[in-house]
């Protein structure tokens, strides 16, 4: 990896974690409502899985966090309007924060229900086939999604139609307040590929140059007409499953435990060791994702509410 | 009596039937450690212990198709969805399997399940803020439930868990924290497939499901001060529909409308205007208007969502019309 694409994915996981930190408080003020569930810990993994697409590749992600868009290059104010329910975003406030979309970047949208993705990833890869295109699709979901019916029909259609998608599963080690292990019968999500003859690979999504690496061959692989691979990428969610969670659910030491490996001081370090980084661009990315952020929200908030009959357009084409 | 709200209602009769009946178990997502998303079954667990009450991975299809498993086989599972919506995400397993099981075996077995779906629009958007009951209606074999109010809350949900056939029992997310009077009756059950009169009147007959019926009931009072007699009927059970009470109340006022939080298109007012035709169209004086979403998934913004779901406004102006 070079220089410049290290400090893309450290300025997009800066990015990332600040512009959480801003919805975290506009929600907690009352200023946009909706349902927000908080990336804070996994936008590393996100921002290195995503720097590997291609600007052609398609991408569906799952509900966790913001990094996605950020990774992908949607412009913020587009997100923030989504968020806020207002005009100028990507949905014309029918999905919210939820179901950011953007066609130019192959950024398909979301299922709300968990597993939706899989089929639609799966087709996505289908007409790439069909099409002689030599795209990739990448697939985020989380480790409780894994147990959805749709993941294990999917996988097996992939495979045996050998589809260029990338499954990429963020076990974050919680689906709500349950443990993997105990939705989960196998140690590891990766293990599964077996049961769809594909390669299953585990790395360690803490560490944004194994992500980025295992993750490029993957889609090399897809882009080559070998077929689907299956990434589990081991993370934890720092904050809550949404903003406002009472975490009644798991200890404060396990947490804290957790922070001393947030992978963003980590990766500063390490690049501060290699010389890509110092003090002086360290604070310009944050400088930089501050004022891009207060721009947003300040477009954000000028931006009109939609026309109430506008909830009647877009359900045909 | 006391008063106490619709989710403590849910809760009471969780509590007193599972006490009452040890074959009776619960289950779902976040349900027993973390007293489920909507904190409607916290204290369960540690009182009925982890083989009554527990936790499943998101595997909608194996979890609600395991409860008619273990409905046939002498369990009386009561499962819970986290949102009404996920009720597509297993419709194999509700509507082929929970819904037809007895009737394609001849009736050899009995389905004594209870699946728990939160609905209705709270801001959440087009996959977690639906009333899907009248998709369900459509679907032989399923009893329908929408409570309005805590007292229905509690003694519907104590009926469906002693039903013998399978129920899907709605409860209304801007309803948990509704408040009313409830008996502490531990035998106090509300009757699938008995309507309600609400308020009763001679004007004009106004039909409301669900969340509908606070507004509907507003939208009355209104009219009242204005000199109509509204008679507001909750039907509380879609199946088994109570038929009679409609016929009945059209006979008397001759108007009637539908007041829904379903889509408009084979909505519930759609099966109502045709029960009408078939039974009481003689006594209609006016063609019958619905109030209900305008065919468009709910959205996701404030704005777009109040503009779709039915007001107490909306409610009000239709009856006006009609008494006009
Ligand atoms: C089919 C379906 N079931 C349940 C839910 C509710 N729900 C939303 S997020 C979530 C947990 C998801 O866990 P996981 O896949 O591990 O992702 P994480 O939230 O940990 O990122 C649940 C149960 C849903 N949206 N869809």
């Amino acid at each position: 990896m070079d220089r410049n694409l290290k400090l893309q994915i450290y300025r997009n996981m800066i990015l990332s974690r600040r512009l959480e930190e801003r919805i975290a408080e506009l929600i907690k003020a009352g200023q946009v409502g909706g349902f927000m569930h908080p990336g804070v810990g996994q936008e590393t993994l996100q921002c290195a899985a995503i720097a590997a697409l291609r600007r052609d590749d398609y991408m569906l992600y799952a509900h966790r966090g913001v990094a996605y868009w950020v990774a992908r290059g949607i412009p913020l104010e587009k997100v923030l309007c989504d968020l806020a329910g207002r005009e100028g975003g990507t949905n014309r406030g029918k999905g919210g924060v939820m179901r950011v979309v953007y066609p130019e970047l192959g950024v398909l949208g979301e299922s709300g229900t968990l597993g939706g993705c899989f089929p639609i990833a799966s087709g996505a890869g289908l007409s790439i086939k069909v099409k002689g295109g030599d795209q990739a699709v990448l697939c985020f979901f989380g480790d409780g999604t894994s147990n959805r019916g749709t993941f294990h029909e999917s996988m097996n259609f992939c495979a045996v139609r050998k589809l260029p998608v990338v499954f990429l599963c963020e076990n974050n080690g919680w689906a709500v307040s349950m443990p993997t292990e105990r939705s989960t019968a196998v140690k590891d999500i990766a293990d599964r590929a077996k049961g769809y003859a594909v390669p299953g690979k585990v790395v360690d999504g803490n560490d944004p140059e194994q992500v980025f690496a295992t993750v490029s061959e993957a889609l090399q692989r897809a882009r080559t007409g070998a077929g689907p691979s299956l990434v589990e990428a081991k993370t934890y969610r720092l904050w809550g499953h949404w903003i406002g969670d009472p975490e009644s659910y798991r200890s404060r030491e396990e947490v804290e435990k957790q922070w001393r490996r947030d992978p963003i001081p980590i990766y500063e370090a390490k690049l501060a060791q290699e010389g890509v980084l110092n003090d002086s661009l360290r604070s310009e990315a944050d400088a930089d994702a501050r004022t891009k952020i207060d721009r947003a929200i300040e477009f954000m908030q000028k931006q009109p509410f939609p026309k109430p009959e506008s909830a009647l357009e877009d359900v045909f084409a | 009596m006391r008063t106490i709200t619709y989710a403590q209602g849910i809760k009471e009769a969780l509590v007193e039937e599972m006490r009452r009946d040890p074959t009776v178990i619960l289950y779902g997502e976040d349900v027993a450690n973390f007293g489920g998303i909507f904190r409607i079954t916290s204290g369960l667990k540690e009182e009925f212990g982890e083989e009554r009450v527990f936790d499943t991975p998101i595997s909608e299809n194996a979890f609600v198709g395991a409860g008619v498993g273990a409905a046939l086989t002498g369990l009386r599972p009561v499962v819970e969805l986290q949102f009404a919506d996920f009720l597509f995400t297993a419709g194999d397993e509700i509507v082929l399997k929970a819904g037809m099981w007895r009737y394609a075996h001849g009736g050899a077995y009995r389905v004594p399940l209870v699946v728990r779906c939160p609905s209705g629009a709270a801001g959440v958007g087009p996959e977690h803020g639906q009333c899907p009951e009248a998709f369900f209606m459509h679907a032989p074999g399923l009893k329908i439930v929408s409570p309005s109010n805590p007292a229905d809350a509690k003694g519907l949900l104590k009926a469906a868990i002693r039903d013998d056939n399978p129920v899907l029992y709605f409860e209304h997310k801007l309803l948990y924290a509704a408040k009313g009077e409830v008996p502490e009756d531990a035998d106090y059950l509300v009757p699938l497939g008995k309507a309600a009169v609400v308020r009763p009147g001679d004007a004009l007959t106004l039909v409301a499901i669900s969340a509908m019926v606070p507004k509907a009931l507003a939208a009355a009072d209104r009219l009242a001060k204005e000199g109509h007699h509204i008679e507001v009927i909750d039907p509380r059970s879609l199946c088994p529909f109570d038929r009679p009470a409609i016929v009945e109340s059209v006979k008397k006022t001759g108007k009637i409308v539908v007041a829904e939080e379903s889509y408009r298109t084979l909505g519930v007012g759609a099966e109502i205007g045709a029960l009408l035709m078939e039974e009481a169209l003689e006594y209609l004086d006016r063609p019958l208007r619905r109030v209900a979403i305008p065919d468009v998934p709910v959205p996701t913004a404030a704005v777009l969502e109040k503009f779709v779901i039915p007001s107490e406004e909306k409610i009000y102006q239709t009856c006006r019309e009609l008494l006009s």
